[in-house]
Order: structure tokens, then C-alpha cells, then sequence
């Protein structure tokens, strides 16, 4: 059968089914963003943090997970796990894997966003009264946030483009729906562009936004 | 409880080379995508950059797609695609060594495009227009002029990506190839060892990254300081 005529009679069958993949890629791209967002904020402070015994630690964390392949890292938290007495479930294996991989990422980007503010704010802020985590609250991170806004946009696109590969350890995800529609059909020619066009209608509208965010804040300085 | 050092003891000798071995391959196919991928980018960012709208529309369609599309699903794409496109031919050629080398470089050929233009657009215009009055041809000031300062501002960049590139050789063994992730599956299911094959196949992939991060940092530093 031609190319034209596969997609005339199982194009929708097919859209349909990757489709259904949807929910879940949208689900781990999410959980694991909020727990990237949430764990990166906690290993930043903790690596401008004065005492040595906690930086340490956190460099070790940023360098190891940066420098590794978030595949191997689903791989030691999916099959490797289990040999030390926790066996996660597909889901929660691929979120804290891009979610942990994410967190050492976005740790760099608010580190270097609180590094480009001024000295002299929380000098202010603690003359005012301030406790420092009131002025890391209240000073500090709002004028961050300006900063550290595009790059975040961009780490999203790269975290839902990452969740493609969550399929090797067994979500069920747009990626693994794709696998099993070929090895149905065999109509690979159809089936993996399609996957691509769905997964492009995601991220080049946020990359248009990740764009405007980048000029709005050149903007602003 | 698992005692890693115990297991390490009792199988490295056995793991330790066949993993090596495949982290070789590991090396070609980063190196082999990143010589395609520098030669994409240069045309596509000379496109990008050109004054007809004509050339400049598909570079940015190319650019979009390539950059839009995650890994995974351009490597499916390069490698699964054309041989069932085109049923009549000898596909026995196109291996899943070079459908990773095609699929990791046409990604590559855009992130470096931008890269490139951005490099290229850094340059004052002042540049370009004392190379014409001088009697060089565009294409003249473009290889001796521009290209030269341009290439300074992008290696850290540059870099960059190739340690991203690094890394990203894993996904290959999503299509079969024979690289270091694939061989570290077939091990550690095969010994029943994942924890311990896992963690060994990240040092390794640390190993190769690491010095490379550390390069980067430095020729940052130099950048901040120099000029």
C-alpha cells in the first residue's frame, strides 16, 4: 500500500492512538517540571549556602547528573533500584529521573539568576530587619525571576521533548504508542512522522513563547 | 543489601573492557555526528543569515523542525522511515551506526546553525563592509574576515553542544545500536546486576563528559577575561 493511501484509510486510527499517549506524556512532563522546579530551588540555595559541608555535596549532585545521560539515570533508578529495596513504579521511575536530571539543571539557572542581583539588595534587606531567608524571599528571588524566566521556558521544551525516551522503561507514552501501532501495521513511514508532527505542535508554540519571554525581558533592562 | 564493592570485585574484570570497547563506538558516533552536524550548521546558518527570503525560509523550516522534533523521534524517523519510503533499494548499507550518525547530525546541523548565526550577527557590520571596500568578494570576507572572528565567540557554544552530543549517543541504542548503553543492557540483564552495570556505564559517561565540561569553563573564563 502507498503512503497516501495508508494515511486515507488508518490515518485517524493512527492519530487516535498516539493520542492516547498523550495524557501520559503531558503527565511526566509536568510532575516531573514542578519537581524539578521545586528540588532545583532546594540544591541552589543549598550551593550558595556559607558552611562547605552542604556544598559539597550539592556540586557532587549538579556535576553527576549533568555529566551522565538522563537515560542511564532512568536505568539506575528504574532496574537499579530495586537492588537497594525500593522498586518504583514506571511512573514515579521516570519523573524522578527527569525530575532529579531537570533539578540539577534548573539549580545552575537560578543560581546564576540570583547571582545577577546586586549585593548591596540583600545588604538592604538585612539593615532593614530582614531575616536572610526573608530577604532570599522577598528581595532577592522576585527580581530573580526575571532572569531566570526564559531559561525555565526552555527547559520545558527540552523536558517534554526528554520524556520520549521514558518508553524504554515502559510508560506508555506517544513514543511508546508509536512502537506498538509499527509493530501492528509495519507502516513505519506513516506512523513515526505523524508522532513528530504531534510532538512539534507542542513545542514550537513554546518555543515561540520562550522567544517573546527573551525579548520582553531585554526589554525591560 | 547490595554491596556493590563485592560485585565490582567479582565481575570488572569482565565488564570493565567489553565496556570500553563499546564506549569507543560510543566516541565514533559523537565524533562522526559532530563533523556532520558543524557541516549543516555552516550551510544552514549561511542561509540563515543570507539577505533572500528565498534562501532564508527553508533554513528557518529546517531549523524549527530539526530543533522541535526530541531525539528519539528523529532517529526513528532517519532510520525507519526511508527504507520503507523506498521498498526497491539496497538498504543493507544504511546500518544503525550510520542512521545514528544522520539522525544525531540533522538535529546537531540545527542547535549549531543558531549557534553559527548568532556568532556571525556578533561581528560588527563594520567588518564586512571594510573587507568589500578593501575589493573582496562577500563570499572572500565571509571566509577570511567573519568566519575567522566568529569562531572564537562560538567555541564555547560549540562545546557545549558536544558535550550534549555526548551524552545523547545513548539514545541511539533506542534504534539498536551498538553502542555503550545498548551493550550495558545486554549485560546487566544478562549478569543480573543493574544497579551495579548502571552506575559503572554513568562513571564512564562521566568520565568522557567531565573533562569536557571542565575545557568549556575554562575557555569561558579566558573569554570573560581576554579581549
Amino acid at each position: 500500500m502507498g503512503f497516501w493511501d495508508t494515511i486515507e484509510k488508518k490515518g485517524w486510527y493512527f492519530f487516535t492512538s498516539l493520542m492516547g499517549g498523550w495524557p501520559e506524556t503531558v503527565v511526566v512532563a509536568v510532575a516531573s517540571l514542578l519537581f524539578a522546579l521545586a528540588f532545583g530551588l532546594v540544591v541552589a540555595l543549598l550551593r550558595l549556602s556559607r558552611w562547605r559541608a552542604l556544598r559539597i555535596p550539592t556540586i557532587a549532585y549538579v556535576e553527576f547528573f549533568r555529566g551522565t545521560p538522563a537515560l542511564v539515570q532512568l536505568f539506575v533508578i528504574y532496574f537499579g533500584f530495586p537492588d537497594v529495596g525500593y522498586q518504583p513504579s514506571v511512573f514515579q521511575a521516570a519523573i524522578i529521573g527527569l525530575g532529579l536530571n531537570g533539578a540539577a539543571y534548573l539549580s545552575e539557572v537560578y543560581r546564576a539568576g540570583i547571582e545577577s542581583i546586586h549585593k548591596g539588595q540583600m545588604e538592604a534587606a538585612l539593615s532593614l530587619g530582614m531575616t536572610p531567608a526573608s530577604g532570599m524571599r522577598y528581595i532577592i528571588l522576585p527580581q530573580a525571576i526575571r532572569t531566570m524566566l526564559p531559561p525555565i521556558t526552555t527547559f520545558s521544551i527540552v523536558l517534554l521533548k526528554d520524556t520520549s525516551i521514558v518508553w524504554a522503561i515502559g510508560v506508555l507514552e506517544i513514543m511508546a504508542r508509536a512502537r506498538q501501532l509499527v509493530t501492528e501495521t509495519l507502516d513505519s513511514n506513516v506512523i513515526y512522522p505523524m508522532a513528530g508532527i504531534i510532538y512539534l505542535c507542542m513545542t514550537i508554540p513554546m518555543a515561540r513563547i520562550a522567544a517573546r519571554l527573551e525579548r520582553s525581558r531585554q526589554a525591560w533592562r | 543489601m547490595l554491596q556493590l564493592p563485592g560485585i565490582y570485585a567479582e565481575y570488572i574484570h569482565r565488564w570493565l573492557p567489553e565496556l570500553l570497547y563499546y564506549a569507543l563506538t560510543t566516541l565514533y558516533i559523537a565524533a562522526a555526528s559532530f563533523v556532520l552536524a558543524v557541516a549543516i550548521g555552516l550551510v544552514i546558518a549561511l542561509l540563515r543569515t543570507s539577505r533572500s527570503a528565498l534562501l532564508r525560509a527553508p533554513a528557518i523550516g529546517y531549523i524549527e523542525i530539526a530543533r522541535g522534533l526530541p531525539i528519539v523521534v528523529l532517529l526513528y524517523i532517519v532510520y525507519f522511515v526511508p527504507p520503507q519510503l523506498m521498498p526497491g533499494l539496497d538498504w543493507r548499507w544504511f546500518t544503525t551506526f550510520i542512521g545514528a550518525v544522520v539522525g544525531l547530525g540533522i538535529h546537531g546541523g540545527a542547535i549549531l546553525a543558531e549557534v553559527f548565526r548568532s556568532g556571525i550577527e556578533a561581528l560588527h557590520s563594520g567588518q564586512r563592509e571594510a573587507a568589500l571596500s578593501l575589493g573582496m568578494t562577500p563570499a572572500k570576507a565571509m571566509i577570511w574576515i567573519i568566519l575567522p572572528q566568529a569562531t572564537r565567540v562560538v567555541l564555547p557554544p560549540v562545546a557545549n553542544y558536544a558535550i550534549g552530543l555526548l551524552k545523547d549517543t545513548s539514545l541511539c541504542s533506542l534504534i539498536g545500536a551498538n553502542e555503550l548503553m545498548n551493550d550495558a543492557k545486554s549485560i546487566a540483564f544478562a549478569d543480573y546486576q543493574p544497579m551495579a552495570v548502571f552506575v559503572l556505564v554513568a562513571a564512564i559517561y562521566f568520565a568522557m563528559s567531565y573533562p569536557l565540561s571542565l575545557c568549556v569553563r575554562y575557555m569561558e573564563l579566558r573569554m570573560s577575561h581576554g579581549r
